[in-house]
């Protein structure tokens, strides 16, 4: 059945290796020229397209039967895995560039170096050492110069990586500061929900847009692209967490039921919701947009169906979506409600702070 | 290894001695069911991890058709054969992690342990050390059979309601709480016991492989005049012995959790879902190593036979085994990277990581320095070894990049991580075994394969697994989880070349059975030492098959023999 | 000269019991696993299939004890039994790892979202532990005390003084029941639940298969003693003797480790019962 159709592009499972040996042997050519040029020019694309959202949105509206969502339609691979995509996402997180830079730059070229080296060194010994180029075997089973140097070549490859890798580890754990945002997500089967404990405590729950041709996933959720801000299908959802760029965010990440986690491959972010645990991790988004990601740990038959999409806008775009919530409150803009609520929230702040500790105490456990 | 000949000459494999009470092979059910023999007993761990290989390999096949497209095409027939009555959608995605969850157990516990150390260790390290048998060869045979009692458990848990649908759908670590209040009905538990009659099962095995090695070596065989291949399986057998209990105790845990009202891993009563993973990946690492350390042996073993020169550095290499079974021990939290770890933890589990890199780089390294200035015969295990040598390679280079804890991050959970552990074990302890069989098959059969057979399915297969897993390193870069049913279009592309990959790999197979009944049926009988001057440890100089009790005057091993 | 044995190892003839221990096993876990899901056979099935085991365990042993009898247990192959009882002390050893384990991953880092536990050690569900220096330091004294009778037992069997050996067992046994007793004791009385909590758990599971073990190790001393009165164990033979007295005195080291992490250290300072 599924074979014939295979079969014809079984020409292509051999373009398969080839490319993955073009990817070993250059490395630098499969990923961005630098990671800062693609992203000011794919900001400036991003810019383009918003411009043009908003123009079709504004056009479309008297003449649509549904009222258009307003919110961001995500730049066509950005943010989302690309069709025959052969390295990391573009980045577009504080840390993203230099962790992809690491990938790219420091490791990729290193493992294609060994494995081509390695390759190289059977390949010589076949042609060189094969019986009828050498018909007698030496009989020699030690050299302490060479085993020296196999030992401290990869030492010193190794503390070579470690250098950015350890420093990469180090900046990942500085702390989003004391007056950043911080958003909590708490990952339930199937789908996550995002509150906004600085914004007035209000909650989304984020449920992946049901699959055309699929049995209803999430009851009560339409149908992906029935709105012209929807992504690709399986990664779109209903309600977006909506975050602002350019200023680090504290994410605190837990679970309700069993163990999710969640990531976003665009913007290097990675961090288990496990139930009993508040993990806390930072977040700084460079730009503007859409930006995709998945439940990366098995959590039960749905697991591949709790998408998480990321709408990153400027601050003030922001603060005018925090204030469109029910609920929602920005501070300086409604200073009575504000302080009403730190009053009423005292309390609830306090274990907070204390899951905060905990965050701390808990991951020294390890 | 050059050894004596041994004193007495055993006369090539024939009836006469089964006119002696000793050698009086015994009937066919108490050969095959009530076995003492360590040759026996290898041959039945051999055939019993063909057999759950086949089905281990079903399931991902039955995986890999499903990942053909974007996309839920099969998973509602698939439920129905494991007993689903009108599947609903959750019971119907349910199969998927009924399916990753059997393919990992099988493949783990149930193929490559058995094959590698049941199998070629039951049967070589007695040979290769000059013992008659097994130290405690009525536990060697419960050791099997328990194995099999977990593989028949592991099967029932596909067969009963595991929660949301039948079977138990946790995946192969059994992460808690999805396997505690996340999976009701009996499945789990099912699969849970399957895990503790194997391990017990395999803690047996370890007890009498130590013994062995330590207490039976031949005359004048002292520790440093052992085989690499004894030397690989010494090493494993002690993973075993201290990393199972562990498990042991963490599945014990799942099962009071799940029945008795414990909450080791609830957070309502203050349990700690991350202190299972600590737990299972105390065992879960060195379990790694355990499914390599042998193929490493079988490898050495194989290339100097091949090259016709003593093994390269055999100091070393014994001992980059030994420093990687231990240093296996103290890396174990480099599988929980995104868990919430602090800085500190994640920065010392890095570095300890890969430290690891160096020692496989002397195996590496001493692999390719035994061949330099060898004769090189290109014979089938040979064939192997060499592939071996290169795919464990690239596997072995993308966890030198997983194990850094910054970078996982993107790749934690992803197909690259997939691709990195299948290079490893698919590519790597899989085609240790293979060469392995090619090596020794004549030796454990009589027969002599054909050469052109298993060159052909070395290369299909070579083709076959690269197609399969080296395209995931690119879903995985691209960001695409493991353990999904579905995907979005645009992990189409690598997703179907995979799958066409997985149908080269099977047609591999279908060659490598024709090869096995070609063997049977016009094979030629195989001397002693087919392979030559090169092949110098024990198993030559007995006949093929060797005889039932084999050196029942004990081989004596030349003091002055160097490596 | 094929087919003459020449050396000392043990070849065995073929048994049956490792296939029907094994069938048994399997019976006996399936019956477990659906038992704890209210299956009526699941009982049934375990009961027939603990049976299954006990019996395999009761003839394997029989036949070591009758092959020792027959000579086949040579010096190399009595090594083997002391390398094979050693190794398996060993991953016992691994086994209580695990417990040790979770119960220090709860003490040291308890749970400060969860409200029983309220960051605190023992929890605050808890609300009082057992007296470590009650019951617990008896029970201490008992094991030690066994640990130095079953010495006796060893010492007057090495001395051929049979009657030393009886008499050092049949106390050692008696510390031992008297030892679980107490344990059972205490179980009854602690004014805390099983389960529920991280201390529930992590409490009853290590203290209980450690109690599991004492059992096991009451048992095979038991064996022995039932051994010495049939005359068997010479000064120079005696495997089967040492191998209960290595597990007793392995029995008797967790258990201090019990003592000092969880009865003395992890109660430290807080109401007792």
């Amino acid at each position: 059945m599924i074979f014939g159709k295979h079969a014809r592009a079984a020409s292509r499972s051999l373009l398969a290796l080839g490319m993955g040996l073009a990817l070993f042997a250059a490395p630098q050519a499969a990923t961005a020229a630098n990671p800062a040029a693609a992203s000011a020019a794919l900001a400036e694309q991003a810019q383009v397209d918003d411009a043009a959202v908003a123009a079709e949105a504004q056009a479309s509206e008297a003449s649509a039967p549904a009222a258009p969502i307003d919110r961001m339609k995500p730049t066509e691979g950005k943010g989302m895995p690309v069709a025959k995509g052969l390295g990391l996402q573009d980045q577009y997180s504080k840390l993203g560039g230099y962790g992809a830079w690491i990938h790219d730059a420091v490791l990729m070229p290193i493992i294609t170096v060994i494995s081509l080296f390695v390759l190289f060194l059977l390949i010589w010994v076949v042609a060189r050492y094969n019986r009828r180029a050498n018909p007698v075997a030496s009989k020699t089973s030690h050299n302490t110069l060479i085993e020296v140097i196999w030992i401290l070549v990869p030492v010193l490859i190794l503390a070579g990586i470690a250098v950015p890798s350890i420093d990469l580890l180090a900046k990942q754990f500085k702390p989003a500061g004391a007056d950043a945002l911080t958003v909590k997500v708490t990952g339930n089967q199937w789908n996550w929900s995002y509150t906004y404990p600085d914004n007035g405590e209000f909650e989304l729950v984020s449920n992946m847009l049901n699959l055309p041709n699929y049995p209803t996933i999430n009851n009560g959720v339409r149908v992906v692209k029935t709105d012209p801000s929807d992504g690709p299908a399986q990664l779109e959802v209903d309600n977006r967490l909506v975050l602002p760029v350019g200023e680090p965010i504290r994410m605190q990440i837990t679970a309700s039921d069993v163990i999710h986690s969640f990531a976003v491959p665009s913007l290097w972010f990675k961090l288990d919701a496990v139930p009993g645990r508040i993990n806390e991790k930072t977040l700084q988004i460079d730009e503007p947009g859409v930006y995709y990601g998945q439940c990366s740990e098995l959590c039960g038959p749905k697991h591949g169906y709790m998408p998480i999409a990321i709408e990153a806008l400027p601050r003030d775009e922001y603060n005018a979506w925090v204030l469109k919530q029910a609920g929602g409150v920005i501070d300086g803009q409604d200073e009575a409600g504000q302080a009403a609520d730190d009053a009423a929230g005292a309390e609830a702040d306090a274990p907070a702070e204390g899951e905060a500790a905990q965050t701390e105490s808990q991951a020294n456990d390890a | 290894m050059a050894t004596t000949a041994p004193p007495e000459s055993i006369p090539a494999h024939s009836d006469d001695h089964a006119h002696d009470d000793h050698d009086h092979k015994p009937a066919f059910f108490a050969r095959w069911f009530m076995s003492t023999n360590h040759k026996d007993i290898g041959t039945l761990y051999l055939i019993f991890a063909i057999f759950a290989g086949l089905i281990g390999g079903a399931f991902s096949g039955m995986m890999r058709v499903e990942l053909a497209e974007p996309g839920i095409q099969y998973l509602d027939t698939f439920a129905r054969w494991f007993g689903a009555v009108d599947p609903d959608f959750n019971a119907t995605l349910h199969t998927w992690n009924v399916l990753i969850t059997a393919h990992g157990l099988i493949m783990v516990f149930f193929m490559v342990m058995p094959a590698i150390i049941g199998g070629f260790g039951n049967w070589f390290v007695p040979l290769m050390i000059g013992a008659p048998d097994m130290a405690f060869p009525r536990m060697n045979n419960i050791s099997f059979w328990m194995t099999v009692a977990g593989f028949c458990s592991l099967l029932i848990s596909a067969f009963v309601p595991g929660g949301l649908g039948i079977g138990s759908g946790v995946g192969w670590t059994v992460y808690a709480p999805l396997s505690t209040y996340g999976s009701q009905g009996p499945s789990t538990d099912f699969a849970i016991f399957a895990l503790h009659l194997a391990g017990a099962a395999s803690i047996m095995g370890a007890i009498n492989f130590i013994t062995t090695i330590l207490n039976m070596r031949a005359p004048g065989m002292t520790i440093h005049k052992m085989p690499l291949f004894v030397w690989s399986v010494l090493v494993t057998a002690f993973l075993l012995l201290l990393a199972l209990p562990v498990l042991a105790a963490a599945i014990t845990m799942l099962i009071t959790d799940r029945n008795f009202g414990t909450t080791f891993f609830d957070p309502a009563g203050g349990g700690d879902p991350v202190l299972y993973q600590h737990l299972f990946w105390f065992f879960g690492h060195p379990e790694v190593y355990i499914m390599i350390l042998p193929g490493f042996g079988i490898i050495s073993h194989i290339v100097a036979t091949f090259s016709k020169k003593p093994v390269f550095g055999y100091l070393g290499m014994a001992y980059a085994m030994v420093a990687i079974g231990v240093v296996g021990f103290i890396v174990w939290a480099h599988h929980m990277y995104t868990t919430g770890m602090s800085v500190n933890t994640k920065m010392y589990f890095t570095a300890a990581t890969m430290v690891i890199a160096v020692p496989t780089g002397i195996k590496i390294f001493s692999w390719v320095a035994t061949m330099w200035g060898g004769s090189l015969e290109f014979k089938s295990p040979m064939v192997w070894a060499m592939g071996f040598i290169f795919l464990f390679t690239v596997g072995g280079v993308t966890g030198v990049v997983l194990a850094n804890g910054g970078v996982d991050d993107v790749l934690h959970d992803t197909y690259y991580v997939v691709a990195h552990f299948h290079y490893v074990l698919s590519l790597g302890a899989v085609t240790a075994l293979f060469a392995g069989f090619y090596y020794w098959f004549p030796k454990m059969s009589g027969r002599m394969h054909s050469e052109f057979l298993s060159h052909l399915h070395f290369w299909v297969f070579f083709v076959g697994v690269n197609t399969i897993f080296f395209p995931q390193h690119f879903l995985g870069l691209q960001g695409m989880p493991r353990r999904y049913p579905d995907y979005a279009e645009a992990y189409a592309y690598w997703n179907e070349i995979s799958t066409i990959g997985y149908m080269i790999m099977a047609a591999s197979l279908v060659i490598w059975f024709a090869n096995i009944i070609y063997a049977f049926t016009a094979g030629k009988k195989a001397e002693d030492n087919y392979w030559g001057e090169g092949a110098t440890t024990l198993e030559w100089t007995l006949s093929s098959p060797p005889p039932f009790h084999q050196f029942e005057t004990l081989p004596v091993i030349d003091e002055k023999a160097v490596h | 000269m094929a087919g003459t044995k020449n050396h000392d190892y043990h070849i065995l003839p073929p048994s049956i019991w490792p296939l029907f221990g094994s069938i048994a096993a399997l019976v006996m876990t399936s019956g477990g696993a659906l038992a704890m899901h209210d299956y009526a056979a699941g009982k049934y099935m375990f009961f027939i299939g603990l049976s299954g085991v006990l019996l395999t365990m009761f003839q394997w042993w029989v036949n070591v004890v009758n092959e020792a009898h027959a000579g086949d247990h040579t010096p190399v192959v009595q090594l083997h039994l002391r390398y094979g009882m050693i190794l398996f002390i060993a991953s016992e050893v691994m086994f209580f790892v695990g417990w040790f384990w979770a119960f220090f991953d709860f003490s040291l880092f308890p749970s400060t979202l969860t409200e029983v536990v309220g960051g605190q050690w023992p929890p605050k569900a808890v609300e009082e532990v057992l007296d470590p220096f009650d019951l617990p330091l008896l029970n201490t004294l008992i094991l030690l005390c066994s640990g130095t009778t079953v010495t006796w037992a060893h010492h007057s069997l090495i001395h051929g003084d049979r009657e030393g050996l009886k008499k050092g067992l049949w106390l050692t046994i008696l510390l031992g029941l008297l030892f679980s007793a107490i344990q059972a004791y205490e179980y009854a009385a602690a004014p805390f639940p099983f389960g529920e909590n991280t201390y529930g758990s992590a409490f009853y599971m290590a203290t209980g298969f450690h109690g599991f073990h004492v059992i096991i190790g009451t048992i095979f001393l038991i064996v022995c003693l039932v051994r010495a009165n049939k005359g068997h164990f010479t000064p120079r033979q005696h495997f089967g003797f040492e191998a209960a007295a290595w597990y007793w005195h392995f029995v008797d080291v967790v258990w201090l480790f019990l003592f000092v992490a969880i009865y003395v250290w992890g109660g430290w300072g807080y109401p007792t019962h």
